[in-house]
């Protein structure tokens, strides 16, 4: 479990408490992702895993050692930056060797690393041109290529695909996934796309106001999320939240009734008994239409997408409701419609955010 | 199409009588220069060249110390041209790049000092100098020339304007901050260094109050003071005054002509700094 390790981590900038407390630990060649609203203080995380932002408090360990004051080049961690950084005045062999150069490494080893990090990137044919001869997906190979070459423990991604066009961002999504594993070293990825997060990340972090909010693999953040949160950001289109008080509470479960429905979800533990508000969440796929009970509403558009289609309706209190559907494409425009979900495919939440489970 | 035409032919003719106007006095030095003195203040000398008689250019050559000015300001111009340049880039590096109490009051020093027009300062230079016995010494030439607060500035501006990821990228590369500057912002800026290198050089090429203040002994003047010696030793000698005066802007010049872009750069550079 010699990866990365955080413990207690605190990151203040003046009176502003950016990062508040936060323990994690990366497996060694794990592939890990801190995602997160803007502002959630993902960046700052990543920096000072890198060393380039001090920490107010708390231990960083890069594989067993503590490295919380070690400086930045030492740490053996690369990292590539949303903007590439690279050396507009050095060609792409010189940007990729640039470290090996400062580290006065042989000659033959350089160009060997640089040649070796050139083919896995399939840079090779470019090794003489500048970066402004590049284009966008190649400048962000360079940048990797980059990181390749000081052979760090731990690779450390900024947002480094939000600069590219959706497609391309796909394509380079592939090479990273195929890139970790060729070279099976520790990343760290920060992204606040979180389709980004669940094809990349074996585990997840999600992140808000500097706390990590549930952490895991993608799959089980989104099978069984802690909180509100992390329900509603895993997972696009978003769950769908609806409040409600409890009418019935049972072994199996709970009634909650909504303003214009009824919904059971399944809760095992502890739950509040009847008149406490709760809020129940339901995933766009989990919803379906139903002859009886369940929530009524009235569709406004479907997003069609083909093999399947997201459809958009109103309930009665006004909020957006939005259930897949795949196969049956009649139109449902300006219907009024029930959707129920099986209960155990609703989730419940306190007022406050906390899961019922 | 025809008043396209017209509006050339005007601005052509705008521009040339303009290149006619700043090439006259030039032309006349060179006519009086290749005449002989006689001849100068003699009747009927008009602006045709008439006469081609070297002698002037052969008397300021051999029988002044023009040799010695052309010396002493060459290496005292690129003296201070290479100071002026490291130091500028240092200092503006350190206010831009990095953190220390007092950085931004040491700034404010550096606009202030720029808007300080040099002449104001020429008597406590000179009292400065004086405390430090370094009149008639190259160390009392040199030093208050080494002050050129726009170099500072304009660095500073570029270095401002540089991203931040660059910085760290070097820093995750194992480099600091002479790695960052002299490696990276250095190689990256060769268009602004040659330009303020060129304005830097012919200020100081052409700088007369101060090296005519602090210098009296005649082998260390540079070529603009060592003009003022060929006026007082031989009385007004114009053709041998004109052509102490051609060679000595010959190499500005020439130096003009091969970085005429450059030198156009670097006014617009550090005018644009003024505002
Ligand atoms: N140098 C700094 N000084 C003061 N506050 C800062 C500094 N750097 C970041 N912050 C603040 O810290 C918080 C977290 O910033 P951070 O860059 O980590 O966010 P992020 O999660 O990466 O967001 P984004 O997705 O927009 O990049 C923000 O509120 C930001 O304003
Ligand atoms: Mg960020």
């Amino acid at each position: 479990m010699d990866g990365v390790k955080l413990t207690n981590i605190r990151k203040a900038f003046g009176p502003f408490e950016v990062i508040r407390d936060v323990s994690l630990e990366i497996p060694k060649g794990d592939f890990g992702v801190f995602v997160g609203p803007s502002g959630c203080g993902k960046s700052t995380l990543l920096r000072m895993i890198a060393g380039l932002e001090n920490t107010s408090g708390g231990r960083i360990e890069i594989g067993g050692r503590d490295v919380t004051h070690v400086e930045p080049a030492k740490r053996g961690v690369a990292m590539v930056f949303q903007s590439y950084a690279l050396y507009p005045h050095l060609s792409v062999a010189e940007n990729m060797g640039f470290s090996l150069r400062l580290a006065r490494a042989p000659r033959h080893e350089r160009e060997a690393k640089v040649r070796e990090a050139a083919r896995i990137l399939q840079l090779t044919d470019h090794l003489d041109k500048k970066p402004s001869a590049l284009s966008g997906g190649q400048r962000q190979r360079v940048a990797i290529g980059r990181a390749i070459v000081r052979e760090p423990e731990v690779f450390l991604f900024d947002e480094p695909l939000s600069n590219l066009d959706a497609e391309l961002r796909v394509q380079m999504r592939l090479e990273l996934t195929r890139l970790h594993r060729q070279i099976g070293a520790t990343m760290i990825y920060v992204t606040h796309d979180q389709v980004e997060a669940m094809t990349l990340a074996d585990d997840i972090f999600v992140l808000k106001g500097g706390h990590v909010m549930q952490s895991g693999h993608p799959l089980h953040l989104y099978d069984d999320p802690d909180n509100r949160f992390v329900a509603g950001f895993i997972g696009s289109p978003s769950m769908n939240f609806v409040s409600g008080v409890v009418t019935r509470a049972d072994d199996t479960g709970l009634v909650a009734r909504t303003e214009e429905g009824e919904l059971r979800a399944r809760v095992l533990g502890p739950k509040p008994g009847p008149g406490a508000e709760v809020v129940l969440g339901i995933r766009p796929e989990h919803l379906a239409p139903v002859e009886a009970g369940g929530l009524p509403v009235r569709v406004e558009v479907a997003e069609e997408l083909g093999g399947q289609s997201f459809v958009h309706a109103r309930s009665a209190s006004g909020s957006d409701i939005v259930f897949e559907r795949r196969e049956n494409r009649a139109r449902l425009d300006g219907q009024a419609l029930r959707l129920g979900a099986a209960a155990e495919k609703v989730f419940a939440f306190t007022p406050e955010g906390g899961r019922l489970r | 199409m025809t008043r396209r035409r017209l509006e050339n032919i005007a601005l052509a003719g705008i521009t040339l009588t303009a290149g006619a106007i700043w090439i006259f006095p030039l032309y006349w030095a060179f006519v009086t220069s290749i005449r002989s003195d006689a001849r100068v203040v003699s009747d009927g000398a008009g602006l045709i060249p008439d006469e081609f008689n070297p002698t002037s250019y052969v008397d300021a050559l051999f029988n002044t110390s023009l040799i010695d000015w052309y010396i002493n300001s060459i290496g005292t111009s690129l003296i201070i041209t290479v100071v002026v340049l490291v130091t500028g880039m240092m200092c503006a590096y350190a206010l831009s790049q990095m953190q220390f109490p007092g950085r931004r009051l040491l700034y404010l020093v550096v606009l202030a000092s720029f808007m300080v027009p040099a002449q104001t300062l020429v008597v406590p230079q000179f009292e400065l100098m004086n405390r430090l016995d370094l009149i008639n010494r190259w160390g009392g030439i040199i030093l208050p020339q080494l002050v050129v607060p726009v170099v500072i500035i304009v660095y500073k501006q570029f270095f401002d304007a540089l991203p931040k990821e660059m910085k760290e990228a070097v820093v995750l590369d194992g480099g600091g901050d002479y790695t960052l500057l002299f490696r990276v912002y250095l190689p990256l800026n060769w268009g602004i260094t040659t330009a303020l290198g060129i304005i830097t050089f012919i200020m100081s090429w052409n700088a007369f109050l101060w090296p005519f203040l602090v210098v009296t002994t005649e082998n260390m003047m540079t070529i603009p003071v060592g003009i003022t010696q060929v006026n007082d030793a031989f009385g007004v000698a114009y053709a041998r005054v004109m052509s102490v005066a051609l060679l000595a802007a010959a190499p500005v010049v020439i130096a003009y002509l091969i970085f005429q872009k450059r030198v156009t750069e670097a006014v617009m550079i550090s005018s644009g700094v003024k505002g």
